[in-house]
């Protein structure tokens, strides 16, 4: 088969059923290239860490704690989510909720300055590009009725957050309409040798997160737990995040009267149940946003691990026909549209996008892999 | 002669400890480290589960350093806890060194003094060398020499703070009563200059984390603090004049009439 023909239909393979691996096969179908699309686990009972994700695209949060090269990736992202979801939902029985009307932080008396700090560094960081600000405690009560307690908060204008459950199995679907082979309980190696052995494809896309670890030695996997919580007594619009001296709390809003409350962050590739230290310190803090969470019922409790660089930035590793794309972190809803809209347009016309020299790393030999895709 | 710091017989030209946490990805660390000069950095293991080697590669990555590493029992809150965390860390990271934090109150982490001691007893009879995380009373430092403890590290003010040297009378009493003990100032300090006023004060070295590790530029702030700890130090052993109410001329005053300067005081 002839490969980069540019304006015919190519063969392209994408393993790994997360948010990237799904984002990529529905985009590229859309652009009339004909997808497979493999996966190791079993699509009823997703394992990917987009599955775990409380889904937040919140550049803003962000930058206070990341690269400046993730803040820009992230507005990216954020001016393609509603475009993509529009596209996305005009196609569906029940629409993929996304709300962005910012977010809210709040902080608790003994933690105040941490919220003086975050707010310095936003500034710091963005200088005339911050546009957060202050709440008192009559504008917190009309913008979130239920955190009226709180005497002031900080506000960031344009953050979202997507139904993530909902909007990876909608993926799912539309791949398999418009005519993309979706294969799953079927692992793909990745080995050491010729590229021939690519077979029938004129790209593989390697999306497997930490399930490329072996291929990939720089790579670490930072744990996270989660909790979600389900309550008809408090109502919140927006994802609220509460100043922590150690992680990124945030509570964000998600259909049914459910809340999902995250995320610890660990140096640990441990994925075992969420600890009761983490319990207690993920539970305590929902409580705290407003008493009321007391009597919400606890409906589960997840633990994954964040594929992460050394730098914690995400990159597309471009070796010959086989490209992957890993690394994101925290950020997988605030970087996967960019990430993906890049490798999309590349695949298609062989442009390189705005962003394609910060994201592109070369292989080196280490990462030298072709692949073999088992059991087709 | 080398102005050395000796912790249980090892010597380092370094007198900046590094802590390893907070920073915004591990190679922001790195280079922090690298630029620190810092040849000791403590690394919290319970926050990490270390169990199944789970964080082998970001361990790997300060092991890579070639720093002496100190673990610490950061957050344990029980003489139990501290002892199965330190013999946890004693096996991960093949060193009898540990810095012994025992944690007494959760809304300002202060060490549990009593706690601590009896901690530093165990751990010291198991063979462990204890770098004891404590306040700066004089007397609770006396007893975790009495137990074995040849280094103390005394906080300037609460982990965290930034606020500095905040009980300087008590944290001179400890220098002077305690002359020939290593002293390690840990914890509170937010900026050089308080890393440097501890320095000029005589304390031996200074450990911190958060001013490092939160700055806008972590690597630009460790060379910071490991400049204005290497100025304090060298203050202190060149010999820091003493403060006084009158003025006294720097220029040599010969030649000039008495009348003229007891008229320049009038």
């Amino acid at each position: 088969m002839t490969r980069s023909t540019f304006g015919r239909p190519l063969e392209i393979a994408i393993v790994g059923a997360g948010l990237l691996g799904r984002l990529l096969a529905w985009r590229l179908l859309r652009q009339g290239h004909r997808v497979s699309l493999f996966e190791a686990g079993s699509f009823d009972q997703p394992r990917s860490a987009a599955h775990t994700a409380a889904a937040m695209i919140s550049p803003l949060s962000e930058v206070v704690s990341s690269e400046p090269l993730v803040y820009h990736l992230g507005m990216a992202s954020l001016a393609l989510w509603p475009q993509w979801l529009s596209e996305l939902n005009s196609d569906l029985p029940s629409p993929v909720q996304y709300g962005n009307s910012g977010s809210i932080v709040v902080a608790h008396a003994q933690d105040a300055a941490e919220l003086q700090q975050f707010k310095y560094d936003l500034q710091t960081r963005l200088q005339h590009d911050d546009n957060s600000r202050w709440l008192d405690q009559r504008e917190l009560a009309d913008y979130e009725p239920d955190l009226a307690h709180f005497p002031q908060a900080l506000y960031l204008p344009g953050e979202a957050h997507v139904d993530n459950r909902h909007l990876l199995g909608c993926l799912l679907n539309q791949i398999g309409k418009l005519g993309g082979h979706c294969v799953d309980n079927t692992p793909v190696i990745f080995t050491n040798g010729e590229l021939d052995l690519l077979g029938n494809f004129n790209y593989v896309v390697d999306c497997r997160g930490m399930g490329s670890k072996e291929n990939h030695p720089g790579l670490r996997g930072v744990r996270g737990e989660v909790m979600w919580v389900e309550t008809g007594e408090v109502r919140l619009q927006h994802a609220v995040r509460l100043m922590h001296p150690r992680y990124k709390l945030y509570v964000v809003p998600k259909p049914q009267q459910r809340f999902i409350i995250g995320a610890t962050e660990i140096e640990s590739e441990d994925r075992s149940p969420i600890s009761l230290q983490s319990t207690l310190e993920l539970a305590s803090a929902l409580y705290t946003i407003n008493p009321a969470l007391a009597e919400a019922r606890v409906i589960e409790t997840d633990t994954n691990l964040r594929p992460a660089y050394a730098d914690n930035l995400p990159r597309i590793t471009v070796n010959g026909s086989c490209i992957s794309i890993n690394g994101l972190y925290r950020h997988g809803y605030l970087l996967a549209p960019v990430m993906v809209d890049h490798l999309a347009q590349f695949l298609d016309q062989g442009s390189r996008g705005h962003f394609w020299n910060n994201l592109v790393h070369h292989h080196s030999e280490a990462d030298r892999a072709s692949v073999a895709p088992i059991s087709r | 002669m080398a102005d050395e710091l000796t912790i249980y017989g090892e010597r380092f030209d370094s007198r900046f400890l590094l802590g390893t946490a907070l920073y915004p990805s591990p190679q922001v660390m790195l280079e922090s480290i690298a630029a620190s000069g810092s040849q000791i950095v403590t690394l919290g293991l319970r926050r990490q589960s270390p169990n199944s080697k789970g964080g082998e590669s970001f361990w790997q990555a300060i092991r890579d350093t070639g720093c002496k590493l100190l673990p610490n029992t950061a957050g344990c809150k029980s003489v139990k806890e501290a002892i199965t965390t330190a013999e946890m860390s004693r096996e991960l990271f093949e060193t009898d060194w540990l810095k012994l934090e025992v944690i007494g109150d959760d809304y300002n982490l202060q060490p549990d003094p009593f706690s601590l001691l009896e901690a530093s007893r165990e751990l010291i009879q198991r063979g462990f060398k204890v770098l004891p995380y404590c306040t700066d009373d004089l007397v609770l430092c006396q007893r975790l020499l009495d137990v074995g403890c040849q280094v103390l590290m005394p906080w300037g003010a609460p982990i965290g703070t930034g606020q500095g040297l905040l009980n300087k009378v008590n944290l001179t009493t400890l220098r002077k009563r305690l002359p020939k003990i290593p002293l390690i100032i840990d914890a509170g300090i937010g900026s050089p200059s308080q890393a440097c006023e501890a320095m000029e004060m005589g304390f031996d070295a200074v450990l911190l984390n958060t001013a490092v590790a939160k700055a806008q530029n972590p690597p630009a702030m460790a060379s910071a603090f490991a400049g204005a700890i290497n100025a304090g130090r060298q203050a202190f052993t060149a010999g820091l004049m003493l403060k006084r109410q009158t003025a006294s001329p720097s220029t040599p005053t010969i030649g000039q009439p008495f009348w003229q300067q007891n008229a320049s005081r009038d």
